[in-house]
């Protein structure tokens, strides 16, 4: 069995640890630079506001109306999560993290008679000592389970933890699911198996393998279908979300030294950059992740995630490389032995559509560092992949103070809450 | 991109056994037997570091009970808040740190008491929403500023 944990309205959540009063008033966290809506709570949702709705629309739509708006706060979420998935991996140690907010588990060695209650546990645990509300959904394969999160996300009568582990709980699950909703489905095909007349995820379980086959020719989709029936065929590193691209490895020994994962890092980096550049789209945040071996209980444990956000979207090397590296900094810990690290990067967008704010690089340098990739890129494409690489990729980086701190110093967040967990002058104050 | 300084998720470091490589053959070190780990604050005090959050105390309610401006709370969400205790709750607004007495269960009521005669106990219905923030296992009193 697998289980899908995510955390409900994560950012919104986070916001709301510190801020108990806001428990049912709508809430919503800007993106960067408080350009748009990115985390609605539940209370804002019904108000109508869309995710990706810009602030000021926000203002002229809804005038009178009370809503507590936050500047993204990616300290604290990071922080917050991390402790979430710490507690996670004491429960279950085969894990998966695949966004800030959301981790897969492989419960199959997991001892436990009754796993409903394993969940319904694992959800007051949380709740209990982070102050963040869970839902688990747990099947016997990854869709199946991702089916089971929505339900357990919208019916509070199962307790935050949805559990499909019979014939009829699948049918009676996937015939309440529209095939829209079902992950691995995107929008395209949804859209032509509506016109085929097939609503729910049951009407599209219940077709004839070849009919699968035939209509879609897509391994993808037809993998889906299987797995809607009850097989297991989705491996694990494609629960990255689908709009990022993930470059992650287990080294074969244990990494200590700072150094050395720079240079992985570096590496994973540069190799998100050309994917990016390959198929023409550009990132807006970069998400660094390290974590030791968790089946090592002898071994100290530390697993963190963090999410970085880039000034403007890019694709460059260079920059996407510094970012990454800065990234890996703030959450490295020294005195762990390091067996798995990756960079995941988000947001992506076509490159046509990026517009430079104000306050980035000017166009001169934006159409250098184009050059460079471009060169870069064609000499690898001539003599071998990593002929030529960034100095950061061979050697351990020699300065932490560029450009893009400065960059940060001018960024957006009006509306940004304290960090009572990491910065001593935020802790909260008792009266 | 703020300047991210993790301090919550750094709680136990692995201590460096400084003498236990330094004979390597002949005489086992008699020190050997009585190697121990070193005593850390952040191992040994703080038992769910997952729900571990700190406050620092702005005025004087708590005063009588040692608890003074100043002084650092460690709050443990995990623990389960008892009568007595010294929690951390949220009232009008703001985090308040009190003793919960929960002798007036049974009548509907519970208070949260200040440890100084100039303030007023809380006094919460049991139809209120309220709950314990996290109960405080620690404060931490500097005596030189």
């Amino acid at each position: 069995m697998y289980g899908i944990i995510d955390c409900d309205n994560c950012y919104v959540s986070c916001e709301r640890v510190f801020r108990p009063d806001l428990k049912h008033t709508p809430v919503v966290v800007l993106s960067n630079n408080d350009g748009c809506v990115v985390a609605r709570s539940n209370e804002a949702k019904k108000l109508g506001i869309k995710a990706g709705m810009p602030f000021y629309q926000l203002q002229e739509k809804y005038p009178a109306q009370e809503i507590a708006v936050f500047s993204s706060n990616y300290e604290l979420y990071g922080e917050l999560t991390g402790r979430v998935v710490s507690l996670i991996r004491q429960e279950a140690p085969n894990y998966f993290r695949y966004s800030i907010d959301e981790c897969f588990v492989n419960l199959k060695k997991l001892e436990t008679p009754d796993l409903k209650q394993w969940g319904e546990q694992l959800h007051r645990k949380v709740q209990r000592y982070v102050g963040m509300p869970i839902s688990i959904g747990i099947a016997p394969n990854k869709t199946l389970a991702k089916v089971a999160s929505h339900f357990a996300k919208r019916y509070p009568g199962y307790r935050h933890c949805c559990l499909i582990d019979t014939e009829e709980k699948r049918e009676k699950a996937l015939k309440l699911f529209p095939v829209e909703d079902v992950w691995g489905i995107g929008r395209r095909y949804a859209a032509k198996l509506k016109a085929l007349g097939v609503q729910t995820a049951w009407d599209f379980a219940s077709q004839k393998a070849e009919w699968v086959r035939y209509t879609f020719h897509n391994v993808v989709i037809f993998r889906t279908w299987r797995e809607l029936n009850g097989e297991d065929c989705v491996p694990e590193e494609e629960m990255a979300k689908k709009k990022s691209i993930c470059t992650s490895r287990s080294f074969n020994g244990m990494i200590t030294d700072l150094a050395d994962l720079k240079t992985h890092i570096s590496n994973y980096a540069a190799r998100c950059a050309e994917k990016l550049r390959q198929e023409g789209s550009v990132a807006s945040v970069v998400c660094v992740f390290i974590r030791t071996n968790p089946f090592r209980e002898d071994l100290p444990q530390y697993e963190n995630f963090i999410e970085y956000p880039i000034f403007t979207a890019t694709n460059a090397t260079i920059t996407i490389v510094k970012a990454c590296t800065d990234a890996l900094e703030k959450i490295f810990r020294p005195g762990f032995q390091y067996k798995k690290a990756g960079v995941i990067v988000m947001q992506t967008s076509p490159e046509s559509a990026v517009q430079s704010t104000l306050f980035d690089i000017n166009d001169e340098q934006f159409d250098k560092l184009k050059k460079l990739d471009r060169v870069l890129d064609k000499i690898n494409k001539v003599n071998g992949s990593e002929t030529v690489v960034l100095g950061s990729q061979q050697y351990a980086l020699r300065s932490n103070k560029g450009k893009a701190e400065v960059f940060a110093n001018v960024i957006k967040h009006e509306f940004r809450s304290p960090n009572p967990t990491t910065r001593w002058n935020d802790i909260i104050r008792l009266k | 991109m703020a300047k991210v300084k993790i301090l919550g998720k750094e709680f136990s470091h692995p201590n460096e056994l400084k003498f236990a490589d330094a004979i390597k053959a002949g005489f086992p070190s008699p020190a050997e037997d009585y190697r121990h780990d070193g005593l850390d604050f952040n191992r040994d005090l703080i038992r769910h570091p997952e729900a571990t959050f700190y406050g620092r105390v702005d005025g004087d309610s708590m005063v009588e009970a040692g608890i003074s401006d100043g002084d650092l709370a460690v709050i443990d969400r995990a623990v389960e808040p008892a009568h007595g205790d010294v929690i951390v709750a949220y009232v009008n607004e703001e985090f308040t740190i009190k003793f919960l007495d929960l002798s007036h269960q049974k009548e509907g009521y519970i208070e949260l008491r200040p440890a100084n005669p100039k303030y007023q106990p809380i006094r919460i219905s049991a139809d209120d929403d309220f709950e314990v923030w996290g109960v405080v296992v620690w404060t931490i009193k500097p005596w030189k500023r």
